[in-house]
């Protein structure tokens, strides 16, 4: 097990290294240099020099990037250029709604694209079958800022519910209304996907060695279904929902822009378009890193589910 | 096929197996899914149009005309505006047209740019073992990286625009068409003839150029194809972001991103387009799932 996490954090070192290097390039491509702001109007050449020799800016490239390896471990990513306030702060707070949003839209469409899953695997070749997956192909087709737009035009506009910004806390009255539009905007193209998967591999446990011995002892059919396929159907589904979180992570991104949520992904939208590089730097390296912690602890958890996996 | 095993063939013989070869191409299995036929029609008629687009739309797309504006699709207000018109009386179906082009257009340029550089990757892996391991295992690791965060880091390093969101489609593309190359040309180096070839005293690059990428060449072009819808609708969310295509350029997603100021008073101009890239990309999945049943006869029970 211990090899089997080694190998995978293996495995994503050369990809972390290569998002860090985007990340300081971001800040190479800063127009003004950071020394003539600290020197300040005034100052003469020379003044700047000193400056410059004092951070480190006239060395080669290779040891800054390396000293900006330094900086990234000590959670040091700099300033943002248009707040002046440290990128580690400006995303200490934008980091819990995007999270927040993530679970909200997970413990709806999760279970949801279970139940309907299953139930095409039940029905499978009868109009019940074809009408779930009908839905879930135009689940993966659908560009999920037209979701957005249609329930802010319908759900938003009728003053049924608010559909900018976040009013709070998901605990609070107010922050739970509020964020009730984006989970459902997030969910209904995740829905989808959970669905199919879990018809395919329920399919697949379905016609088990297992499952004919569970029936052959006289289970029910619906307990044969529940307690001996599902199960074991689930495990791939587990993993498969966690490598998903990709496809989530972009979906919150334009859902978080679309419903003015202040995540992460708003955040780095923003941050873009106004060339506030520092800013998008430390946003692309905190989306890059979650997501790739998120996919290690699924990994893991795939290895333990299926010890299978970590032997191969 | 030598000469010899030919002229051992009568000409009946030869057209029966060229039948049977056009029978079970992987295509013609498509196509016998309805759907999937009714969805590579649509696409054909949808890509005619978007080429098509300077000659046959009814309207220039830059055109404004603001005693039309935000005229609701078939009103006699603005007769022959059959879509309406958008916020600076603009013709809606021309725009759509247009807008079709530029998107799809993009995705072509950039699946064919990525897909080029996944296939050499995919060939590459397959016929030098030594490369197999580091190369897959790399494309691995950016098969499962979420495309959007290329294009998000990407449209920072370059700025924003059409080139940015060009290579940011175009690296999307490349791990996914990777994996498929390497598949098909693994199958391939099974082959006797490239023992035979290697014997003969071919060098590496016409190994691999005259027998590996000619025999792989059909399978990475329907994958590549398929991967358009993916491309597009990546395409679409970046410039729906602002990350991508700028205003007033026709693409349908900066289209919608523009529309949604006007989402209450005139729904249509952001609707249309969100609903275009939906119908292109939904027959693109109808096709590859069509594909994946005509090549897993499993599925087919």
């Amino acid at each position: 097990m211990a090899r089997h996490i080694a190998h995978r954090v293996m495995i994503s070192l050369p990809v972390l290294l290569g998002v860090l290097l985007i990340g300081f390039l971001l800040l190479q491509v800063v127009p003004t240099d950071p020394a003539t702001i600290v020197a300040g109007p005034t100052a003469t050449k020379a003044e700047i020099e000193a400056i410059r020799r004092d951070l480190g800016l006239d060395e080669p490239l290779w040891l800054q990037f390396i000293r900006y390896l330094g900086r990234v471990l000590q959670l040091d990513l700099g300033r943002s250029m248009i707040s002046n306030r440290p990128v580690s702060e400006e995303i200490a707070l934008t980091f819990w709604p995007t999270v927040e949003l993530m679970l909200a839209c997970l413990v709806w469409a999760v279970p949801l694209g279970i139940a309907l899953g299953t139930l095409a695997a039940r029905r499978r070749g009868t109009l019940v079958d074809r009408a779930i997956m009908a839905l879930s192909v135009m689940g993966v087709s659908v560009p999920v800022f037209w979701v957005g737009l249609l329930l802010i035009q319908h759900v938003g506009g009728a003053g049924l519910l608010p559909f900018q910004g976040r009013a709070g806390p998901i605990w609070t009255g107010a922050g739970f209304l509020s964020i009730v539009l984006p989970a459902i905007t997030l969910g209904a193209v995740f829905v989808g996907p959970v669905a199919r998967m879990t018809r395919t591999s329920l399919l697949e446990t379905l016609s088990a060695d297992y499952v004919r011995t569970a029936r052959a002892k006289g289970a029910s059919d619906w307990r044969v279904t529940v307690k001996h396929a599902l199960r074991n159907a689930m495990i791939p589904v587990v993993t498969l929902v966690g490598l998903q979180i990709g496809f989530l992570l972009g979906g919150s991104i334009v859902t978080e822009t679309m419903f003015a949520w202040p995540g992460v992904g708003r955040m780095a939208v923003g941050a873009i378009t106004s060339s506030d590089f520092p800013l998008a730097q430390g946003a692309i390296l905190v989306l890059a890193v979650g997501f790739m912690v998120v996919n290690l602890a699924v990994d893991v958890l795939y290895a333990y589910l299926d010890p299978r996996i970590a032997r191969s | 096929m030598t000469d010899a095993t030919l002229s051992l063939q009568s000409e009946a013989d030869r057209r029966a197996i060229a039948a049977i070869r056009r029978k079970n191409a992987v295509w013609r299995r498509i196509l016998r899914d309805p759907a999937a036929a009714a969805a590579a029609l649509f696409l054909i008629v949808i890509f005619t149009a978007a080429v098509l687009a300077p000659w046959i739309a009814p309207f220039d797309p830059y055109t404004n005309n603001m005693r039309l504006r935000f005229c609701p699709p078939l009103a006699e207000r603005c007769p022959g505006y059959l879509l309406g018109a958008d916020n600076q009386g603009r013709d809606m179906l021309s725009r759509i047209m247009y807008g079709l082009q530029a998107t799809l257009g993009l995705g072509v340029i950039a699946v064919a740019a990525g897909g080029g550089l996944g296939a050499l990757i995919g060939l590459s892996a397959a016929y030098f073992k030594r490369l197999d391991t580091p190369l897959m295992r790399l494309i691995d690791v950016l098969l499962s990286f979420p495309s959007i965060l290329f294009g998000l880091a990407i449209a920072a390093v370059l700025g924003t625009g059409l080139f940015s969101l060009g290579i940011a489609l175009s690296v999307a593309a490349v791990p996914s068409i990777a994996r498929i190359a390497r598949g098909a040309a693994q199958s391939v180096m099974q082959q006797e003839y490239m023992e035979a070839g290697r014997a003969v005293g071919l060098g590496d690059g016409a190994l691999i150029w005259r027998y590996l990428a000619r025999n792989c060449w059909p399978t990475i072009l329907i994958y590549m194809t398929l991967q358009l819808g993916q491309a597009i609708l990546l395409g679409a969310s970046l410039s729906f972001l602002g990350l991508g295509a700028q205003p007033p350029t026709a693409e349908l997603g900066s289209m919608a991103s523009d529309g949604r100021k006007f989402l209450q008073i005139a729904p249509w101009v952001s609707t249309l387009p969100c609903a275009a890239i939906f119908l292109v990309v939904l027959a693109f999945n109808l096709l590859g799932d069509a594909l994946r049943d005509a090549l897993d006869p499993k599925l087919r029970q």
